[in-house]
Order: C-alpha cells, then structure tokens, then sequence
C-alpha cells in the first residue's frame, strides 16, 4: 500500500501543501464571484464561463497527478463527479431567460411565436431569497475574505473520523501532518457542499 | 493638405513624435458615470469622429478644414453634433434594466451628401443619418417668413421661392431601429463592405441585417450548445473582411479566431479557417484560461492580417496561417504575477481594444496608469505613452513611460505596484491615413497627433 514504511520528504509535502492553499485560496474567489453573479438579475455570460472553465481545468488538472501523489490526491480531491455537477447547475442557471431565435417573419405574432422558455431546473429556482443563504456556511469565508458573513457561522458538520479512513497507513512521524490534512479536508468538504448545494 | 504620408514614412514610426492636439472633457473630479467614454470611431475619411459613452450619448467631431484664413484652426476636432442614442430601458418580461451604454459605433461609407452611423447598445442597433442644413428657402407665395399665412388678397404675383443661406444646423435623425435580435449583449457590429449588410454579434450568436430591412435579421452563427450547462466557449467580438464581402472573422472566450465563408453554407458554424495557437506549458497558470481570452478582433487594412488583443498580448495573424500568429508583442507582462490579484478586483476581465494604422505597419493598443501602446512592426520598436492632463501640455511632445518591475530604476520610471488600475485606456482609434489618434481616457477623449504632421497645417 502506498505511503506504508515510506518516509517523504517534508519539503515535498509542504510545497503540495502550498500549492493546496494557493489553489484553495482561487477555488474559493471562483465561488464568491459565481455566487455574486448568480446573484445578478441578468448574469455576465462571458465572466462566469471563464470563471467555471479555470474550475473544471483546475479539477482535471488534479486527476492528472501521478500514483504518487495519490494521497495529497484524496486529500485535495473534490471529487469531479461533484464538480462537473456544480458547474452545470451554475451554467443551467445562465439559461433562465428567454431565448428569442431572430425574427424570421414578418408581423407581430410571428416574432413571439418563436420564445422558447428554458426549462431548467436549477436548484436555486424553486427557493426564496432568504433560503439560498440558509446552506452556505460563511465560516471558511471570514479569515481569508474581508466579505462580511452572510449568516452566522455554525461548526461544520462533517464527521472527523472519514479523513483518516481515506489514508489508513500514514506513519506516525507525520501525525501533525494529518491534523492538518484533517482541516483541510473538512474546509474543502464545505466548499463542495456550498457547490453542490447539500 | 496637400503633402499627407499615410501613416507617416515607412517603416520608421518609432520615431514619430506625438503631441496632444486636444482635450475634451471635464476635470477628473466633475465626472460622473453617464460621462464614461464606451466607444471611440473615425469615419472613413477621418473627418468625422464619433464618440458614445455611459449615459447613451453619441457626440461627432469634425474636423475643421484647411483654410488659408485661419491656418491655427486646421486640423482641429470640434463638436459637430450631440444626440442621444439610446435611452435605458426595461424589459418587463425579464424584470431587468437594459443599459443605455454605447458598446459601439460603426460609420458607414458615404454615399452621399448625409453622413450615417450604426450605434448599439447591448440589445438594440440604431442607423442615424446626419444631415447639414445651411441654407432655407424664402419668399414663398401662400406664407409669409414667420410661417403664417398671407392674406391672399394681398398676394398678386407669383414667384419662386430661393435658398438663402442660413447658420449651419446639424439635424440627426434615428432611420431604423433594429431592435429584437439578441438575447444576449451585443458586443460587435461590423459594415460589410458591400454597403448594404451588417453584422451584429452577442456571446452566442451572429445575426447578419439588410441596412433598410429592420423586422427580420438572419442569424449567420449560433454556438448556443442544447444544454447551457455543455457551454464553455461565447463570442467576444467580430469583423467583416474590409474587402471580400463575404468573409468575416469571429473571436471567442478560448482565445481562438474563426474565420466564415457566408458563401459556403447559410448558417457559418462551421469555419473555413480556426486560428489558434498552441498554449505554452511553461507559462501555465490557474488563469491561462482567462488571459487567453480575445478581447478585440481588427481586420488589417491590406486585409491579409488579423490583429487581436487578449489580457496581457496583442498578436498579429497572417489569413494564410492558422497554426500561430506571425507576431506576438507584450502589452504588459509584468502584470504576470500579478493575475491573481488583478482577478480578485475583476481587472483580468477588462477588455482592451486594438487598433492598426493607416498603412498597418505600426499596432496600438491601451493599458493601465493611462498608458497606452504602440508597436512598429518593421523597426520592432515600442513605445509606452501617457494620456494625462499631467504629461500632456499641447503641442508639447509626449515623453515615452517606463514601468520598471525592480533592478535598476531610472528617473520618472513608475513600479508596478504604483499602477493605477481605475485609469485604464480600453478605446482608441486610429484616424484612416493621417497619424493622428484619439485616446478615450475615462471621460476625457485625447487627440494626438504626429507633430510633422500639424506642423505642416
């Protein structure tokens, strides 16, 4: 099993360990400004494909790694599953209006027979206002922001003993690496469950 | 003008000296947002320009003409006419407030006495047509000056009415409203070269328009994919071919060009020609993806180049070559480390303009502080100048800046990190053949000129 006996080296575990909060620290820009988008009556199209494309490329980008890196892989990991579906119900949202195809005829029913309303089911269609902040947890949010938090924080709800299922054999000399990877694995479970809307 | 060098001797216009010819525009401190200029126009001749902003305003300036009366006026850009193009309006389908801003202007060639224009705003184009009246007929039989009616007892000959001069007005008047053909914001409109077409592209779709036909459009590209969630890829910005009437050229988000043949099929999904460079490996980032994204498309005036503008490069295009661009110049690459913070402040979305001049031989293109950019394509010179009341004392000639990024630093050299990213140069414009450019610098609008030049006034 990988990581069994083997000792690695503490310079390659905190430039990965860099690269984590650096690529965090980007992860959740790209979130804060999709959710302000979202927030906008009429979405900036260009703006938020970009800002979903460096999300998806950036969670390719991680599967790519080699076997070696499989354990940082676990840790870092949203899984793309969950990514793929966080974007596209971002996308669906852009699909709210009403899409008017180019007049081809002429007289005034013939331009709005041609409407076609999408038929998007977002998950942010059917709440209220109020309730799209009831699930986003903003405690992550308030050290690396300077956003106000848009609710109280509560404690984050995931259960501590998972991440050490994820790596059973993780030597004891790194024990204080794995309360690290603890946090931060439990800070990357909020990000996915703000993206996934759980 | 009876000596003119089209854009000035060939192959050497580093050594150009620019000098500010005119400011327009309030101090800093008096402006407000209506004022923000959105889009800057010559004509086709150079004597008119066009400029919208924020509020959707659309002033002209024209050129004062060469008169051996008052040889300190030649060459001047006065106000010709001020008109509102588009009011704010709202879709009460969509619960949203449509922006007035002028996004573009586009002339079209004259044809006669008037001069027209196409200006648009996100969602609705707009023909103008302006017209000079210097002259009104008087003496005529039934009225009398004031316009009432004579009594007819009093009438017993006939004459002629004649044309007598009168002040110069500059009458525009909107022609068509060509409104109903985007869901999404109008980013381009281009004239065809046949006079009689146009194109207007949003982020998904290229609607191809009749000049006198306003209630029905054909839409020429669509990339709007079955599912919106499948989308990765909008429309930034498209030209037709100044010549072949039937090319034009579209870019996208992905950084790539397509160039379509209307003739090869009625609707031009699929490209004749896809320009797209390879990326480079070594300069990977989270924000590839962003920078890579074309910002402006501008067809060379010859026609056989392509000039396009992403983040942080303007690159030049041979028609003939698909696989990479011929020339690659940096606008700004000490902004390289700075991506993330200049996402973080939305700055990385800008979308700066490019522009050739008269004889494609030197590229020009806005950045931050208010500096803005030339590059000689034969010399391989560049030059980084300032539009600012500051630097700028007419007829003075500009100072070239330099943005030192550590090691040695020179005199009247500025850091990077004392950039200011609010005064960013996004519009400019290159007038037809003369060198002479105007710098649209939040509400000010700044004409250059090449000193020779308006010394030869």
């Amino acid at each position: 099993m990988l990581g069994r006996g083997l000792k690695r080296k503490l310079s390659d575990y905190e430039e990965n360990m860099a690269g984590l909060s650096s690529r965090q620290l980007v992860l959740n820009m790209c979130l804060t400004k999709l959710q302000t988008y979202k927030m906008l009556v009429e979405p900036n199209l260009h703006r938020s494909v970009l800002i979903a494309n460096t999300v998806q490329q950036e969670s390719n980008c991680c599967d790519l790694r080699s076997a070696e890196d499989q354990i940082e892989n676990s840790l870092l990991i949203v899984s793309d599953d969950d990514m793929s579906s966080a974007i596209s119900s971002i996308l669906k949202d852009l699909d709210f209006v009403e899409d008017i195809s180019p007049p081809t005829c002429l007289g005034a029913e013939c331009v709005f027979g041609s409407f076609e309303i999408s038929n998007s089911t977002s998950y942010l269609k059917d709440l209220a206002i109020d309730d799209i902040f009831e699930d986003i947890d903003t405690s992550m949010y308030d050290s690396d922001f300077c956003c106000p938090p848009l609710m109280p924080p509560r404690p984050p709800p995931l259960a501590t003993e998972e991440p050490l299922k994820t790596f059973p054999s993780c030597n004891s000399s790194s024990a204080n690496n794995i309360q690290i990877c603890r946090t931060d694995l439990s800070e990357l479970d909020h990000i996915m469950e703000i993206l996934v809307g759980s | 003008m009876s000596q003119k060098q089209v854009g000035g001797p060939p192959g050497d216009n580093s050594t150009v000296d620019w000098c500010l010819y005119q400011l327009n525009g309030a101090a800093e401190f008096e402006v407000s947002e209506a004022d923000i200029i959105s889009t800057v126009e010559f004509n086709h001749t150079g004597e008119l320009l066009a400029t919208g902003d924020k509020g959707g305003r659309v002033v002209i300036f024209q050129r004062e003409p060469e008169s051996k009366n008052e040889p300190y006026n030649q060459g001047e850009y006065n106000v010709y006419s001020t008109f509102q193009s588009h009011e704010p309006e709202f879709d009460y389908l969509k619960s949203l407030e449509i922006e007035e801003k002028i996004n573009k202007i586009k002339w079209l060639p004259q044809q006669n006495a008037a001069h027209s224009l196409l200006s648009t705003n996100d969602k609705t184009i707009k023909l103008w047509k302006i017209t000079e009246r210097d002259k009104r007929p008087e003496g005529y039989n039934l009225k009398d000056e004031e316009g009432k009616l004579k009594d007819l007892s009093t009438v017993t000959s006939l004459q002629v009415p004649v044309l007598k001069p009168m002040d110069l007005m500059v009458e525009v008047t909107p022609r068509r409203i060509f409104a109903n053909g985007h869901t999404y914001h109008v980013n381009s409109i281009s004239v065809n070269s046949d006079c009689e077409t146009y194109m207007s592209a949003d982020d998904l779709r290229i609607n191809l328009w009749h000049l006198a036909i306003t209630d029905r459009s054909f839409n020429i590209v669509d990339i709007k994919p079955a599912n919106m969630e499948d989308l990765t890829e909008v429309i930034t910005a498209s030209e037709f071919h100044p010549h072949h009437c039937n090319l034009f050229v579209y870019s996208s988000s992905k950084g790539s060009l397509r160039l379509c043949d209307m003739r090869a099929s009625a609707l031009c999904d699929k490209h004749s020609k896809l320009y797209e460079e390879p990326e480079d490996p070594s300069n990977r980032s989270f924000f590839s993806e962003i920078i890579s994204s074309v910002s402006d498309v501008k067809f060379s005036h010859s026609g056989r180049y392509m000039l396009t503008r992403d983040y942080l490069t303007v690159k030049v295009w041979d028609l003939n070559m698909e696989t990479k661009p011929v020339e690659t110049y940096q606008v700004h690459d000490y902004l390289r480390s700075k991506l993330c913070s200049l996402y973080e402040n939305d700055c990385i979305f800008d979308k700066f303009e490019c522009a050739w001049n008269g004889s494609d031989s030197v590229i020009m293109t806005g950045a931050y502080n208010n500096f803005f950019r030339m590059f000689d394509r034969n010399t391989k010179r560049d030059v980084t100048l300032e539009a600012s009341r500051e630097s700028s004392k007419p007829r003075a000639i500009l100072k070239p800046r330099r943005v030192c990024v550590g090691g040695k630093r020179r005199k009247d050299d500025i850091s990077v990190d004392s950039l200011d990213f609010t005064k960013k140069i996004l519009h400019t414009a290159w007038h037809p053949t003369e060198n002479i450019i105007a710098i649209a610098a939040t509400n000010n609008l700044y004409i250059f000129q090449d000193k020779v030049n308006s010394e030869m006034h």
